[in-house]
This record gives C-alpha cells, structure tokens and sequence, in this order.
C-alpha cells in the first residue's frame, strides 16, 4: 500500500494498476492513454503510478507493448473457492460489453455475441446469474427520473415531491467510475451536476442482497456478489466503504443474520479474469451450449445492453425520458447522432412535455476518451456558457466495449508476445 | 604500381554503383515500415473497437424488448420491492452521494 495516497478512503483498493519495474522499457506509449498524466517516468527510464491522480481505467494496461502494468486485485482463485461452497450463492453479474469480448479470449472472431455460451459456461461453473443489463434498465428508470425532475425544475421551476433538492444541469451521467473519480479528484465543484443514481454494477449488488434473498430463496449472508466487468476501475468502485446499502437496509429491517456488514459487491472480476477462471475450470466457452438466465433478474432490454458502446446510455435514456414526457415512443427507437467514435457528439431533441404542454428541446452531448475530449466540455459548463442539459461520459475510447478489463487485442500487451516466438532470441 | 593501390582504396567494399542504389532502397524501405506499420496497428485497433460496438448493437436489434421502461421484470421489482424510481427506497439503496477527494483524505 502507498502510504502517500490521499485520495482513497479508508478500505479502498488504493489504485488498482501498478507497473512492473522488470517489464517496464520506458517507451511512454502508455502516456498517451491516460487520461490524467498519472504516469510518471522520464522516456527510457522504468514508469510508476502516481495512485493519487490514477483512475484506475487500465487504458496503460492493455495499450503497453510489453505487457508492464498490471492489476494489483486478483480474487480469482477466491471467487473459485467460493464457487466450490455448496452453502454459498455466488451470483455473477455480467456487464454488456463482457458478451462481445470474452469470445475472443477462446478463439472466436472479435465483436462476436455470446450472451448464450456465456451464460452456459457460467452455470457450469456453478454462478447465479444477474445480467448487468437488468440492472442497466433500473438505472435508467432511476437516471430517467432524475433528468426529468431537474429539467422539469429548472424549466418550469417545479418543486420536488419529497422536499429533496434537486440537482442542477447540465446532469451528468455516472455509470463510469474512472469518470467519477475525475470529477472527485479534480473537479469537485461539479459533484452536484453527478446523476446521484449508483452505477448498474452497485445497483445490481443491492437489489441481490436485498430483493434477490426472495428470487434465489438464500438470505443476503450466503450470496456472494461477484461483479464481471470490462473495467478495472469497477474494482475500486466495488471497494468504495458506502457501498455496503443492502447490508444497512437489512440491519434496519431485521433481516440481518449477523453483525458483521457485507459489501453490496463482494468482488469484480474483469473479462480476462474470468477467462482465466473459466480455463482453470477447463471450461471451452466457444465449445459450450447457449442456455438462458434462469431468473428474472436476468430479463433485460435492447436499451440495457447498449450501455456498453459510447453513446448506449444516452440512447437508452432518451428513448425512455421521451416516452416519459411525451406518452409516445421514440421512432425510430435509434438515436444516430450519438453513436460512432466521433469525439463529442452532440444533439438536439425537440419534444411535447404532455404535463406542461409546451414545447421543450433538449441538448445532449456524449463524450468517450477522456484523454482527448473531456477539457473543452467541462470548461464550457464551469464557466457556465455549457449549451447542454444532460451529457454522457466514458472514459474509455469507443465506451466499455473497449475497457481496461478487456481481452488485450491490437496494439495492446498482446502483439508482443503474439511475434516473440517467430524470432530466433525470443 | 602507383594506379593500382589507388583503384584498391577508391573502391575497398566492391560496390558497384548499381548495388549502392540498391541497397539505398533497400535501407529507405526499412526506415518506411515503422510508419506503415504503426498505420496497420491503429487501424486494427478501430477494426476490433468497431466489431465489439456491431455485437452490441445487434443485441438491441434482435431484443423483443428494446426500451427500459418496458422491462417486465423491472416493473415487476418495482411493485414488489423497490416501490417507484426516486422513490424513499430507491433513494436508499439505490442512489448515492459523492466525495470531495481534493482535500486529502486520510
């Protein structure tokens, strides 16, 4: 642990990407992929962390050549383990972008979807199975909500239901926790601007330890909630000490079994983590039958699972938030102008709020790869002169699709090792 | 005796001058390959950056259901558990508050 760190709170993972000194060449191809300049080293000398400004986004990791960072929590043997424990549930919660990855992994062509192989290999391995994208739908019904309450309050100035205070626009959104992070550590007057609704992966940890005891029939002590994530960052998100709601709620409603508290998320494993465990399970993913989720915590939608690409939120959201406000559905449900790998999309929404009956118009931005895009955006909403309501961020280029979790593919760790045994020195 | 010493030093690696521009271009083809080469690397990158955002779009596409608020078993979590979005229970177990991190924390 660096004893330095003063960004952490006491039990997080302080910084999840380290460096190996041995492997570094101090070639500074990882510089250009981090988004804070968190790397440090001059050129040809071996780079460090600086766990302070780090995001933990594994952007370095699966860009360096050589393969020299590396992830300092691996609970892979331990998420084994537990699978062995009869008396134990352990409930993987799969992200949108791990079913287009982990393919790869086992030899099928990049991009390939393998909802039904992924769910085979995970039963055979003894998982429950929440989809991430269940919990994806309730984000937007929460994130929905809350976009609607500010828009509907800074436009026609309504008061809130409850007498709670409404955040001001434009909302961000918070799935992303290498994006949270930067707000946190950098640019704190924006904190309110956060949509207060939890990341699906939190959410889904909540709802299994809460409203799962009844679908699984095990009380919250016996679930193990595993997060399968393409982000490394969802590591640290998993530590976060407030994390811990269903264990609160179930105390307050005397359903807790013992004093000991419990996280909401127990552990994350990211796509390659758990092609490792499915290896050393010596279960072939590409070889093994579809099957489907087996609960209704594993029913998801279109909108769900397109949270992975850049864009998928925002998407997700505005066919809801539309719906919503004008009791029609978006047609066509696709939203073009912020898919793609354009920098910063932007666009504008023209539609009827049937409660005011007036005519509103709603400007949306979607910003991925924070290296690059983010400055310009977040300078013109602190001084103010933003032109837009409700603006997406991902930090990683392309959205989680391309996590720092992911199979390393390209230019990544990988090609090094891929060329290595073609020549005669290895 | 005096021109042949001077032939053996004009030309002392047996080059003639159709080599030289030969391996000329050779060594300028070698300086070229980082450029192509760094070329192809980026370009793959897109190329599997592209395929993954494909597989996920044509998971909405094949979806029977593609808006979340039409998720039965969202609904249905909401009426038997969660009450409704930004309800008193959502706000508790389903939102959450954010951390100044400029300060130091210990």
């Amino acid at each position: 642990m660096n004893v330095a760190a003063k960004t952490y709170q006491k039990g997080e993972i302080p910084g999840v990407i380290a460096i190996k000194a041995s492997a570094c060449k101090g070639c500074d191809a990882c510089k250009r992929h981090c988004p804070t300049g968190a790397i440090t080293g001059s050129f040809g000398a071996t780079h460090s962390v600086d766990v302070d400004s780090c995001l933990s986004c594994g952007q370095c990791l699966i860009n360096c050549p050589f393969g020299a960072p590396y992830e300092t929590s691996d609970t892979v043997d331990e998420v084994i383990a537990r699978l062995k424990d009869r008396n134990t549930t352990v409930v993987g919660i799969i992200a949108p972008a791990v079913r287009v990855a982990i393919g790869e992994d086992f030899g099928l062509p990049a991009g390939s979807l393998v909802t039904g192989k992924l769910y085979g290999s995970m039963k055979k391995a003894g998982f429950e199975i929440l989809d991430n994208n269940f919990a994806a739908d309730l984000t937007i019904m929460e994130e929905g909500t809350e976009f609607i309450v500010r828009a509907r309050h800074a436009v026609f100035g309504e008061k809130s239901e409850h007498g709670a205070e409404i955040g001001p626009l434009p909302q961000f959104t918070s799935c992303c926790p290498a994006w949270v992070r930067l707000v946190e550590t950098k640019y704190p007057t924006l904190i309110p601007n956060l949509s207060s609704a939890k990341s699906p992966q939190q959410m889904a940890g909540t709802v299994a330890k809460t409203y799962g005891t009844k679908v699984w029939g095990k009380s919250a002590e016996k679930i193990y909630t595993v997060g399968i994530m393409p982000c490394t960052a969802k590591k640290l998100e998993a530590s976060r000490p407030e994390f811990n709601n269903a264990y609160e709620y179930n105390k307050k409603n005397g359903r807790a079994l013992t004093d000991k508290p419990y996280p909401d998320i127990d552990t994350v494993l990211t796509t390659r983590d758990l092609s490792r465990l499915f290896k050393k399970l010596k279960i072939n993913l590409a070889a093994e039958k579809d099957a489907d989720g087996g609960s209704l915590l594993a029913d998801y939608t279109g909108a769900g699972t397109i949270f992975g690409n850049t864009g998928g939120v925002m998407e997700a959201a505005l066919r809801t938030a539309y719906a919503v406000l004008t009791g029609e559905e978006l047609k066509p449900l696709e939203f073009k102008p912020v898919r793609g790998l354009k920098g910063v999309k932007s666009a504008s929404v023209k539609l009827k709020d049937t409660k005011y009956n007036k005519e509103v118009t709603v400007n949306v931005a979607v910003i991925h790869n924070i290296a690059e895009n983010i400055k310009p955006v977040i300078d013109e909403v602190l001084s103010g002169r933003s032109p837009y309501h409700f603006i997406e961020v991902m930090n990683c280029p392309g959205g989680c699709i391309n996590g720092g979790g992911q199979p390393i593919y390209g230019n990544g760790s990988s090609w090094l090792g891929a060329i290595r045994p073609l020549f005669a020195w290895k | 005796m005096e021109k042949q010493s001077y032939q053996y030093i004009e030309n002392p690696l047996h080059v003639t001058r159709r080599e030289f521009i030969t391996i000329g271009g050779i060594v300028a083809a070698f300086l070229a390959l980082p450029a192509v080469w760094i070329k192809m690397v980026t370009s793959s990158n897109n190329n599997y950056i592209l395929a993954r955002t494909k597989g996920l779009y044509r998971d909405d596409e094949k979806a029977s259901i593609r808006v979340s608020h039409a998720n039965k078993s969202v609904a249905r979590y909401y009426k038997e558990f969660g009450g409704e979005p930004l309800g008193h229970l959502s706000h508790e177990l389903l939102h959450t508050k954010y951390i100044n991190r400029t300060k130091g924390l210990s």
